[in-house]
């Protein structure tokens, strides 16, 4: 047992199987955004049970994820996949939705629920207020900083889970906007959000997938992470739904490699680790809204993180 | 009877709606609500727009539909305390820990959800209920039926926007403004105005506005992507919603001239008024208030767009840090 966990999220049991997850110690399964992805795990009951087998088989700890903005024609829906989840052996459902948290609790009490960063906590009495509904670990709003953070736990000693890496959702829709374009480029629902779409604008760029728009870069936390573990923080995303197995196998090994290392003690970093996710972030990195600035900016001590062509150094602290 | 809720973002804007037939008026306190800061108001103020809305016979609310800081919700409920003391009929509120402390403190005071609660199914409202709400903001995207089904089958009240936005994203769980620039500055009593994020009490930037490239990779495939967020006004649905039962039809505007605020809020109580007093057997002709709507949607059209501008160019300035 490792004294931190590394997890992501997979959303159709296609990607569930292409993907090398030896450097994962948890995932969950589903795509929070649509109910048309393709195979979504959370329309399919069957591949959801075969999903959460092949996660048990490989010793991974297995979860479900749920809707980030479920309408009432949704619930049944969610109602039948909780119910799966519960009897297939799920270890924790994460909710972005306070509905679907009150279901959980009324209905699934068995359940272990993690709160999902759509469900928008921010604030230690936040918490009190969804352990009331059986919650167990917290993703804080990605608006959050590191040091509001710390003064949640502060005040109520709760697990949180952190973005570490990847793509950080920025919002969610009821409408897809790539339908428009089915036609004109020749490309159809549900293979369209699955290309890599990024809006851009000068030097501003956000992902699409459709009804939800993520960071156009990379949240990055590599060279933080001894904070993070100093901080008390276990549990860490790195956030892969909608990147290839590729990414998912390499960025993990990259952030188990420098977590275990953190762990013992160790804050060097390698500068391999910096190639690799430098070339899986097409856009570049940043921290996300953990120093308290924009979500775009890059706040460490890695100026090439970036993007700039500055040479690499190595970073000894 | 159904309530006509109208914005103030400042006094003259209290006055002004209630003359012009407002039941109930909303005001933020400066750096609490989801509005630019120079549309909320000092304590002080908020005071007075409660003795101005009283003395016209209106109510007056008060939002702190900010998603707080830990630390913001001792301060919160010292400010609820006062303005709870001097009378204020409701509080507009978004933070679920925010409405727990607040209801356990005031519990009798009315706690009205906020669209940034982003509320959006009947179980979203069960668990609202629960920790103390007893009226929720409508989101946008909601269809009549789904409505109904909220009224029917809850103990709840409903407003509705009938003046506001309909975003691409559910309003309360984006983040886009932020993302590309926010600016912690405090004001003088050391409120954080998160600026750049509305979530948080901030201005928006409206960066969903920007004319988006689209690419594939490094392939560009269109030149213009729009991000819909759309300023609307309901009438047709005006008639049913009424029919419906719905508690409160709200305007929002706090951020637009005051004369335009008053001719909105004109504009509906009349048009509430005439469908009340109309026969119930005939038909409502709508043809002569779309006429009437079309030169205040104009005007709010052209003050609109001046400030999308304005907002976007604003988003492009780089963070000054403070000393």
């Amino acid at each position: 047992m490792t004294p931190f966990e590394l997890n992501t999220t997979i959303a159709n049991l296609r990607d569930l199987r292409a993907s090398d997850l030896s450097d994962y110690d948890a995932v969950y399964l589903g795509d929070i955004y649509c109910r048309i992805y393709e195979a979504n795990f959370l329309e399919r009951p069957g591949d959801l049970q075969e999903g959460l087998r092949i996660l048990r088989d490989q010793g991974k700890r297995a979860y479900v994820t749920t809707y980030a903005a479920p309408r009432n024609d949704f619930l049944p829906g969610v109602r039948r996949m909780l119910e799966t989840a519960a009897s297939a052996g799920a270890e924790a459902v994460e909710v972005h939705n306070l509905g679907i948290l009150k279901i959980a609790h009324d209905e699934f009490p068995q359940l272990p629920v993690h709160v999902g960063g759509f469900a928008n906590l921010y604030t230690a009495s936040g918490v009190e207020v969804l352990r009331g509904f059986g919650a167990v670990r917290f993703t804080p709003n990605y608006e959050l900083s590191l040091d509001e953070i710390r003064e949640i736990t502060a005040g109520c000693d709760a697990p949180m889970e952190l973005l570490v890496h990847g793509k950080m959702p920025l919002g969610v829709s009821d409408y897809c906007f790539l339908l428009d374009y089915e036609e004109k480029w020749g490309v159809k629902c549900p293979d369209l959000c699955q290309k890599e779409l990024f809006l851009k604008q000068g030097d501003w760029a956000m992902k699409s997938v459709g009804k939800g728009i993520l960071s156009g870069k990379d949240v990055c936390m590599l060279e933080h992470l001894p904070r993070l573990l100093a901080e008390g923080h276990r549990d860490f995303r790195i956030e892969t739904i909608s990147e290839s197995p590729a990414y998912r196998r390499e960025v993990a090994a990259v952030y188990r490699a420098a977590l275990s290392r953190a762990a013992g003690g160790d804050v060097t970093l390698d500068e391999g680790w910096w190639e690799t996710l430098r070339r899986h972030a097409r856009i570049g990195l940043c921290n996300g809204f953990y120093f308290g600035k924009s979500g775009m900016e890059y706040a460490g001590l890695r100026p090439d993180s970036m993007g700039s062509l500055l040479t690499i150094s190595r970073v000894e602290s | 009877m159904v309530e006509l809720l109208a914005p103030a973002g400042n006094l003259a804007m209290v006055e002004g709606a209630v003359g012009s037939g407002a039941n109930a008026v909303y005001v933020g306190p400066r750096g609490w609500s989801r509005r630019r800061d120079q549309y909320e108001m000092p304590d002080e103020d908020v005071r007075a727009a409660i003795g101005i809305a009283h003395s016209g016979g209106a109510k007056l609310r008060v939002a702190f539909n900010t998603n707080m800081q830990s630390h913001e919700i001792a301060p919160m409920l010292a400010k609820m305390e006062r303005f709870v003391a001097w009378g204020v009929d409701g509080a507009i509120m978004t933070d679920i820990g925010a409405i727990a402390e607040v209801h356990r403190r005031f519990p009798q005071l009315t706690i009205h959800a906020s669209i940034g609660a982003n509320i959006l199914n009947d179980e979203d409202v069960r668990f609202y209920r629960s920790i103390g709400v007893s009226q929720v903001v409508a989101d946008t995207k909601l269809t009549l039926k789904e409505l109904a089904s909220r009224k029917e089958k809850i103990d709840v009240g409903i407003e509705i926007l009938i003046h506001a936005n309909k975003c691409y994203t559910y309003l309360g769980k984006c983040w886009m403004s932020p993302y590309h620039r926010l600016e912690r500055i405090a004001d003088p009593f050391g409120k954080d105005l998160f600026k750049g994020s509305p979530n948080r009490g901030g201005l928006d930037y409206r960066v969903c506005l920007e004319s988006w490239e689209l690419y594939s990779g490094e392939e560009l495939w269109e030149k213009s992507v729009a991000l819909k967020n759309d300023a609307f006004f309901l009438l047709p649905d005006i008639p049913h919603l009424i029919d419906l039962g719905v508690d409160c039809l709200k305007v929002q505007g706090r951020e637009y001239p005051v004369p335009l605020v008053e001719r909105m809020v004109r504009f509906y109580r009349d048009l509430i008024d005439a469908y009340l007093a109309s026969p119930k057997d005939e038909s409502f002709d709508l043809s002569p208030w779309q006429s009437r709507l079309f030169s205040i949607q104009t005007e709010r059209d052209a003050a609109r767009s001046d400030g999308t501008r304005r907002l976007l160019d604003e988003a492009r300035q780089p963070v000054v840090p403070v000393a």
